[in-house]
């Protein structure tokens, strides 16, 4: 096992034990390998850095590098796609630990031999990584380490463009998306966005959800049209609205036209409202029924739903097909225990609170926490239900404001 | 049942409906804070944040000991000042990353350790003086710091990990707000004016060791380490981005000749009130006769008000910047929505500076106007370190692109390092043959 600290500087000899050249650094080409194999050295020699393939040299190890013949390539060293080079992109850098679900800074890189091939393994973020490259030789002990295996490695921040891990898409897919969010937070806004951008449409947009409003119109805005269309398509009418509204104009208007229509009615029709009134909070996705339909249809209904919206536990009661009137709500509890003959009209309660669009927003939501309630319905002046404000939107603006900002500021 | 979802549906299928299909859709604008002012600020606040307990307490001397002759200083101080804040920003900006991180990921594990250590120990100074800012404001109200200093250490610390620092923070702030009294003070003082511009257009320089010392001070409390962490972290936390950027400098620049002009005012109100008298600055009831002019019996109030909102402040927000730093150069895991557990090494400095501060803050018969000038001078002594970072970074094309500084920028913060560097040598060697 080496430590890439360790073999950094190390001559590299020839055949007859003569040192040739210093090693510069080490090779890596990035692909669906859990642990990717050393394929090179950047070899130094004369203040000039040349590439040193892999079947040139036969031994590496803490001594440094020996080659397998005399001849020796010396035309300049240019980096070529995918390849990463351990010293310069991966030391000191930051990575995703997806296992972990933490962000670290890597000390030092492990590479291990395994059937001729040297591989990297992973990644030592423990003091005791920091305290071989910090200490004289001499002073260094076999303490123990704490090293990343390079298969949960999620993301590397470096700034080499090329070498983001082809297969770190999955391993971030595999973390909640508010953890996706807090970890990205971590980083640079470049690096966030890149992390955002490295995601499916879906997780993309859910992840969005999780970080601070400012920080999604940034990405979303500097993101390339198509794709920021797409990722607005998945994320909640109420926060694609939202960020919309913090985007500056013309922009907005073109990712709204970039959009699907049915999500893009959905967005604008939220558009208009005011950020602190029930409008404003409100989201347009929830489910109405006709009055005259029995408990079994509705549930057939649903069942037969292409998309269902996420808030399906209050079911909104209308005058009938086509119309938007609110006579009345089932919460699903009572839906389900209803005999299925029993038309809605008699299962639904009609004591049921709503809100108008140009309520405060404060207002709306200490009415949910009064009722103890997962939304409340938002109405226009003739009773047209318009939207629901749900619970999880409420709670935000219930919570203090210090409770929920992750990292304080530094300064105000 | 041959179309269920007529009725099931959402909303947005209601538009398409009434038939709004097709139609190009405009973004109405809500109104939000114009752009402008949610970028200023970094700049103004950096800069003046150098005023605090050393700031005061270094000027407030030199007006008094020196009287009008150090002021020409200030217009190269303005210059120096301007470009290094604004060298960080313009980091920030690009990068989009802090100084810290930037430090260890181009210059490895041995050179952050070495800068590291000398943001530790200038901070901690910075540190002390706050703490020793207010131990001296209190005992203006009677207040022995055997108890004010201990209640504030504890106050503090359990704002910030409690995280509601910041909202406290704005009270500090307002109450530093007095400082600007000074402006009113030195124009009520009648100083001479001639006197004034003379010096000002008449630079002199001494190779005494108080001189060195007076001059060190200067520039470590105007050009402290901490600004540059702070200007640079504060506008990442902005997200001021390249476009606007242009914004950031203008806020830089403002702040900058705001904060330069505050010390020219205590600087002349000290001289013309106790420099006049042949009065010396060696306690903080003495300092505050610069604003008798202003304020007459109130004088003391309204420094001790100042000197307590600024000290605060600063006595916060300085260990919690330096755990940050180091936390994020080194890797720690960091924030104060920690544990302990979980982020050891971050809450850790953080306590660690705060008690330190309050510890040397209580020592009894402290000579707080000395050991306020002398935390300024370590700061001044290890800002060369941070400076020469911030040059080799600011000029890294691979980091800055086509951002790097310009020739005259170069030479003006190279002249800058140099000026810093070659005095704290001198002075370390005058001190040294003494």
């Amino acid at each position: 096992m080496l430590y890439l600290s360790q073999v950094l500087g190390r001559p590299i000899v020839d055949l007859e034990g003569e040192r040739v050249a210093t090693l510069n650094d080490v090779i890596v080409r990035l692909g669906e390998d859990d642990h990717p194999p050393v394929a090179g050295f950047v070899a130094r020699y004369r203040r000039r850095n040349f590439f040193l393939p892999r079947w040139r040299f036969s031994h590496f190890d803490e001594q440094g590098v020996r080659l397998n013949s005399d001849i020796l390539d010396l035309r300049p060293f240019t980096r070529r796609d995918g390849e990463v080079l351990l010293a310069r992109d991966v030391l000191d850098k930051q990575l995703i630990d997806a296992a972990g679900k933490r962000v670290v800074r890597v000390n030092d890189v492990q590479i291990i031999e395994a059937a001729g091939e040297w591989r990297v393994t992973g990644a030592d973020v423990s003091l005791a990584g920091l305290w071989r490259r910090l200490s004289p030789g001499f002073m260094r002990r076999g303490t123990p380490v704490e090293v990343i295996d390079w298969a949960d490695v999620g993301y590397l921040a470096t700034d080499a463009a090329t070498v983001q891990l082809k297969s770190s898409r999955g391993k971030l897919t595999r973390l909640h998306p508010v953890e996706i969010a807090r970890l990205a937070e971590a980083f640079s806004y470049q690096q966030g966005a890149e992390i955002v951008e490295s995601l499916d449409d879906e997780t993309a947009a859910e992840t969005l959800e999780e970080m601070a409003a400012a920080r999604q119109a940034q990405i979303l805005g500097d993101m390339d049209e198509e794709r920021a269309a797409d990722i607005l398509e998945h994320m909640s009418p109420d926060e694609a609205a939202d960020v919309l509204g913090d985007l500056p104009e013309d922009k907005a208007e073109d990712l709204l036209n970039r959009m699907e229509d049915d999500e893009q009615s959905e967005v604008a029709e939220l558009l208009p409202y005011e950020d602190d009134t029930a409008g404003g909070l409100m989201t347009t996705e929830f489910v109405t029924l006709p009055r005259d339909l029995t408990v079994g249809e509705a549930l057939a209904r649903l069942r037969e739903m292409a998309e269902t919206p996420n808030m399906i536990y209050y079911l909104y009661v209308v005058e009938g097909e086509q119309s938007w009137k609110l006579v009345g709500v089932i919460a699903l509890r009572s839906l389900i225990l209803s005999d299925p003959s029993l038309p809605l009209a008699e299962v639904m309660r009609t004591d049921l609170q709503v809100a108008h669009a140009d309520d405060n927003a404060d207002d709306v939501a200490q009415k949910i926490a009064e009722y103890n309630l997962l939304a409340l319905p938002v109405v226009d002046e003739i009773g047209d239900i318009l939207g629901i404000v749900t619970f999880d939107d409420a709670i935000e603006l219930l919570l203090p404001k210090d409770w929920r900002q992750r990292l304080p500021r530094l300064l105000a | 049942m041959s179309e269920p979802r007529t009725n099931v549906g959402t909303a947005g299928r209601r538009i398409l409906l009434r038939g709004a299909q097709g139609v190009r859709r405009t973004v109405a604008r809500r109104p939000r804070i114009f752009l402008y002012f949610s970028i200023l600020g970094p700049g103004i606040i950096t800069a003046n944040a150098g005023n605090d307990a050393g700031g005061i307490a270094t000027f407030a001397s030199v007006g008094a000991d020196h009287g009008y002759k150090l002021l020409w200083l200030l217009i190269p101080l303005t210059i120096s000042l301007g470009i290094v804040q604004e060298m960080c920003a313009r980091m920030g900006a690009i990068t989009g990353k802090g100084l810290a991180d930037l430090i260890r990921e181009r210059f490895g594990v041995r050179w952050t350790a070495l800068i590291m250590l000398a943001l530790l120990v200038a901070n901690a100074g910075v540190t002390v003086s706050e703490f020793v800012g207010i131990a001296a404001a209190m005992e203006l109200f009677g207040i022995a710091r055997y108890f004010s200093v201990p209640i504030a250490a504890v106050a503090i610390w359990w704002l910030v990990v409690r995280g509601s620092y910041q909202r406290v923070e704005r009270v500090f702030l307002v109450m530093s707000l007095v400082f600007l009294g000074y402006i009113v003070s030195a124009f009520m003082a009648h100083p001479s004016w001639p006197t004034v511009a003379r010096e000002m257009a008449h630079p002199s320089f001494e190779f005494s060791p108080l001189f060195l010392f007076t001059f060190i001070a200067i520039i470590g409390t105007t050009i402290s380490p901490y600004m540059q962490v702070f200007i640079q972290s504060s506008v990442v936390e902005k997200g001021v981005r390249t476009e606007n950027y242009s914004l950031t400098k203008a806020d830089v620049w403002i702040g900058t000749i705001f904060a330069i002009a505050i010390v020219f005012f205590i600087v002349i109100s000290t001289a013309a009130t106790l420099n006049v008298q042949g009065e010396h600055v060696d306690s903080a009831a003495q300092a505050a006769h610069a604003l008798r002019p202003l304020a007459g019996v109130y004088a003391q109030l309204l420094f001790g008000i100042g000197l307590f909102g600024a000290s605060m402040m600063a006595a916060g927000v300085v260990p919690l910047a330096t755990a940050y730093s180091i936390s994020e150069a080194f890797g720690f895991e960091k924030g104060v929505s920690n544990t302990f557990r979980e982020a050891p090494t971050f809450l850790g400095i953080f306590t660690f500076l705060v008690a330190l501060g309050a510890l040397i803050g209580m020592l009894p018969g402290l000579p707080i106007i000395r050991v306020l000038l002398i935390t300024q001078v370590i700061n001044g002594i290890l800002l060369p370190i941070i400076l020469i970072a911030v040059l080799r970074l600011v000029n890294d094309r691979e980091l800055m692109g086509r951002h790097v500084n310009g020739p005259i920028y170069n030479i003006a913060a190279w002249v800058t390092t140099l000026i810093v560097s070659a005095s704290s040598l001198l002075l370390i060697i005058v001190t040294i043959i003494r």
